[in-house]
């Protein structure tokens, strides 16, 4: 267990090791019980934060410019869904001890297993493009032209990855990434209208239209990623955490979950007072103008940075994390330290994930169009991997007592049948807007 | 040989190897494809399909025999005896009556569903150590009867089950793993006694290397993990479990139970066994020791109330000593009896009648000494090299392999402040503190 609490560590807060190496034995004495909790606690936590990267921040600096704050309710109930989701997920490797990949393809038809497999890939590449996309538009910001920077970014990611030293560089990106931390700060230097804020909070506010329903998708999407689940259940596992550790690892995931979805509201409700009601978010440039209360002309630079080190992170998390799922699910060798010979399948994907990202992200594309784009794909895939999820949770010989309750069946099944309706409705409005009749 | 012989043999070599595949190919049936296969009766009419197969794995046979199949009827889920079966080829079932005695089918003793228990399950491949998925199994015909000879672990297989039915009928064997080389798990029982049981001679998880057998259990899911510790004797357990990860260890011994666990550390060594103690909460770790014995607890209470870091926190109690009275022979004699804890013992400490130390004799000296010679003639000997190197429970683990460094030795004493030994501590505990952790680089490691 020591060996993941520097990671977990390293994301959740506090540090285990005393240079935030592994923390080995003989340092562990006075913090542990602190690391026991942290050690154990982490996952869920993680696992939902790691939905506020380039892509998040574009969708929800998105819903605020475009709609102002008409999508904040829309956002309590994805929060309620992604608590109730990363639960099953957690709950699922505390109880089985073993990842979402496995247990599908124990539990499930190959085929199905596949589809599933196949499901998460390809949302998960979209990821990988919109964090390329992500880096590159940060460095955009900087004046740098994206060409220049995606491709070494991504032979360096792969190559950090590959040779080992990633776990340091993780570390950058990551104290990188807290530059997101100041859009609370920004939310609350740019004065928002707080009544309107509260009203839209707690009373629904449904607007029609393709571009309302197209954003709540992506919101989704970025906040209830296929992938999460995934790592949520193997990061459960990789902890060796038991059904008696289950409250904490509820906890965590409720409190994770809860965490994640109010940094993304505040994310919306900083853009929607900075510069909300000015239609689709343009440029990277212009979702930086909510930090402007914060860093005044730094805003770019600050933004920059963030952008930087959430996307770098999320660059190399997010494939491995697919190619560790489907080695899982295919049951063969899935390590970095792994020649390719002998992990073939898992090395390659990771490297064709790598490339397909970056390839794509290098494509003259509005950037931000594209980040909320690979938001709607995944909002679309989730419902396939929430069916699994929901099936699984309801599986008494795959949980026994632990195995969702009658009322907790009704209540996410709604969820996951909301979660798929919204898509649905998007994939008809696209196929009528195609056929000229939307 | 020349070139063209050499081409010439290889040819003819690939062609015997491609004829011999064929072969091969040709008699097995793929359980994968048997699934879902029409069941037909002798006039060639279908009565079902097939919905899994059943065998019993842990008779006496080397390769478990088919015992009969699951296929359902309409809505009916029935059982068909082996007997009543004709003909089992690839993606077909061809009975021998066209009258069959149906009935519910319900589980006997040893007998494993194996579509539904092993295929797409972990297992262990005990010949090249390793967790793996059965992909496919392979059934054969031997003798008049019908048995599972193999599993297939590899990703062409997957994929070709991915394709249309009449793929998934077809055997590839690419990368098969004879049945006698797996340790399958099969848990779904029912009420009954437990199925599963490792047949001893077969399973090759008692040959396993101790660090080998470490990585299997790493690998593998919770309740794989267990029933492979169940399988284990706790003394081969034991040695595995030294060698895992201080974490992998600590989730182990916590899942185990706490009678197991305890049953486990009793056969660890006294330094192994506090190292993972010391790993777990305060609860836990009395819970362990109530259930051992009282004196082995003792021991063990008093190795963790020693620091870690220390010399003290790292020694193993294990001690042999002798008196200069001894002669050669009989330490001989007193070390052969301890040779279970070979990996424990690098040296006899040799002590004067209240106990205090004269000289830590290595194993060597002993080797090349005569018989007949006594310890006390080895200490004046060894006196002219002057004082020996001992540290006490309190050195620190650095300063301690200093002295191990200079003292070119592989282990030193720990004594207590009136020189009488205490414990040794041994050159690998003193890497095991002073190197980084290494273990694999699992990708784990930094998905959080």
């Amino acid at each position: 267990m020591t060996r993941d609490l520097e990671t977990a560590a390293a994301t959740a807060g506090p540090r285990t090791g005393p240079e935030g190496g592994p923390a080995a034995p003989g340092h562990r004495r006075g913090w542990k019980r602190v690391v026991a909790v942290a050690a154990i606690a982490g996952p869920g936590l993680v696992a939902a934060n790691a939905g506020n990267d380039a892509a998040g921040i574009a969708t929800y600096a998105s819903a605020g410019s475009q709609f102002v704050y008409g999508t904040l309710f829309f956002m309590v109930l994805v929060t309620v869904a992604l608590v109730m989701v990363q639960e099953m997920a957690v709950r699922l490797g505390a109880y089985t001890g073993k990842g979402l990949g496995a247990l599908i393809r124990e539990q499930f038809s190959l085929r199905l297993t596949a589809l599933a497999v196949f499901c998460l890939l390809l949302a998960n590449t979209g990821l990988v493009v919109s964090e390329f996309a992500g880096i590159g538009a940060a460095f955009e910001l900087l004046g740098v032209p994206k060409w220049a920077v995606i491709p070494p970014a991504a032979v360096l990611l792969w190559a950090l990855v590959l040779f080992g030293s990633y776990r340091w560089a993780e570390r950058i990106f990551l104290l990188m990434s807290l530059a997101f931390f100041a859009y609370p700060v920004a939310m609350v230097l740019g004065h928002p209208d707080w009544g309107q804020v509260g009203s839209h909070l707690l009373i629904p506010h449904v607007q029609g239209g393709q571009a309302f329903i197209l954003l709540a998708v992506a919101l989704i999407g970025t906040t209830v990623s296929p992938y999460m689940q995934f790592y949520a259940a193997a990061g459960v596992v990789d902890r060796g955490a038991k059904p008696e550790d289950y409250k904490l690892i509820r906890a965590d995931a409720v409190i994770g979950a809860v965490f994640a979805c109010v940094i993304s509201l505040t994310i919306i409700i900083a853009t929607a007072s900075a510069i909300g009601g000015t239609g689709p978010l343009q440029s990277a440039a212009q979702a930086a103008e909510a930090l402007k209360p914060v860093a005044g002309q730094g805003a770019e630079l600050l933004f920059a940075f963030g952008l930087i080190g959430a996307s770098a992170l999320a660059g190399a998390v997010v494939p491995l994390s697919a190619s560790y799922a489907v080695g899982e699910a295919a049951g063969v060798e899935r390590s970095v330290s792994r020649r390719f010979r002998d992990a073939p399948l898992f090395l390659g994907l990771f490297t064709v994930q790598i490339i397909l990202g970056a390839a794509v992200a290098m494509t003259p594309v509005d950037v931000i169009q594209l980040l909320i784009g690979t938001q709607v794909l995944q909002g679309l895939i989730s419902p396939v991997v929430l069916v699994y999820l929901l099936v699984l949770t309801n599986r008494r010989t795959v949980l026994g007592a632990a195995a969702n309750g009658p009322r907790y069946r009704i209540a996410a099944t709604v969820v996951v049948l909301a979660v798929a309706a919204m898509s649905t409705i998007l994939l008809v409005q696209t196929l009528l807007s195609w056929l000229g009749l939307g | 040989m020349t070139t063209s012989a050499r081409l010439r043999n290889r040819r003819v070599q690939l062609v015997r190897r491609a004829t011999t595949s064929k072969a091969v190919r040709g008699s097995l049936v793929s359980v994968a494809g048997l699934v879902g296969a029409p069941v037909a009766n002798q006039a060639a009419e279908e009565v079902g399909r097939v919905v899994d197969v059943v065998a019993r794995l842990y008779g006496a046979d080397p390769y478990p025999p088919l015992t009969g199949l699951v296929i359902r009827i309409g809505r009916r889920r029935a059982f068909l005896m082996a007997d009543a079966i004709e003909q089992v080829a690839a993606g077909r079932v061809r009975l021998r009556t066209a009258r069959m005695d149906l009935r519910e089918y319900e589980r006997r003793p040893g007998e494993v569903l194996l579509a539904r228990d092993v295929l797409d399950h972990q297992l262990v491949d005990v010949d090249g150590i390793q967790v793996t998925r059965a992909a496919d199994l392979y059934l054969a015909p031997l003798a008049d009867r019908i048995v599972l000879v193999g599993v297939d672990v590899s990703l062409p297989t997957l994929l070709r089950r991915l394709g249309p039915r009449r793929w998934q009928a077809r055997p590839t064997p690419e990368r098969v793993l004879d049945w006698q080389a797996v340790a399958p798990f099969a848990e779904h029982a029912t009420d009954g006694p437990a199925q599963v049981r490792l047949r001893g001679p077969r399973s090759g998880l008692h040959q396993m290397r101790p660090a080998d057998l470490a990585d299997v259990l790493e690998d593998l899911g919770r309740s794989e993990r267990q029933q492979l510790l169940a399988w284990l004797e706790p003394a081969a357990a034991a040695d595995a479990l030294e060698e895992m990860e201080p974490g992998e260890l600590e989730n182990l011994l916590r899942e185990a139970g706490p009678k197991y666990a305890a049953r486990m550390m009793e056969e660890m060594e006294p330094d192994e066994a506090v190292d993972a103690l010391r790993d777990l909460g305060q609860g836990e770790r009395e819970s362990l020791l109530d259930r051992m014995p009282a004196a082995q607890a003792t021991g063990l209470r008093s190795l963790l109330a020693h620091r870690e870091g220390t010399a003290g926190g790292a020694m193993t109690t294990r001690l042999v000593t002798a008196g200069r009275e001894h002669t050669v022979a009989q330490v001989r004699a007193m070390l052969a009896q301890q040779s279970e804890h070979r990996t424990e013992i690098d040296a006899v400490a040799v002590l004067d009648p209240d106990g205090r130390l004269l000289a830590d004799v290595p194993l060597f000296h002993l080797t090349v000494a005569e018989d007949a010679a006594t310890l006390g003639e080895m200490v004046d000997w060894l006196a002219q090299f002057g004082p020996q190197a001992v540290v006490g429970p309190d050195t620190r683990i650095d300063e301690a392999a200093d002295q191990l460094l200079a003292s070119r030795a592989s282990s030193l004493l720990v004594v207590d402040e009136h020189e009488r030994p205490v414990g040794r501590m041994l050159a690998d505990d003193v890497l095991d503190t002073l190197l980084p952790e290494r273990g694999r680089r699992h990708f784990r490691r930094f998905l959080q």
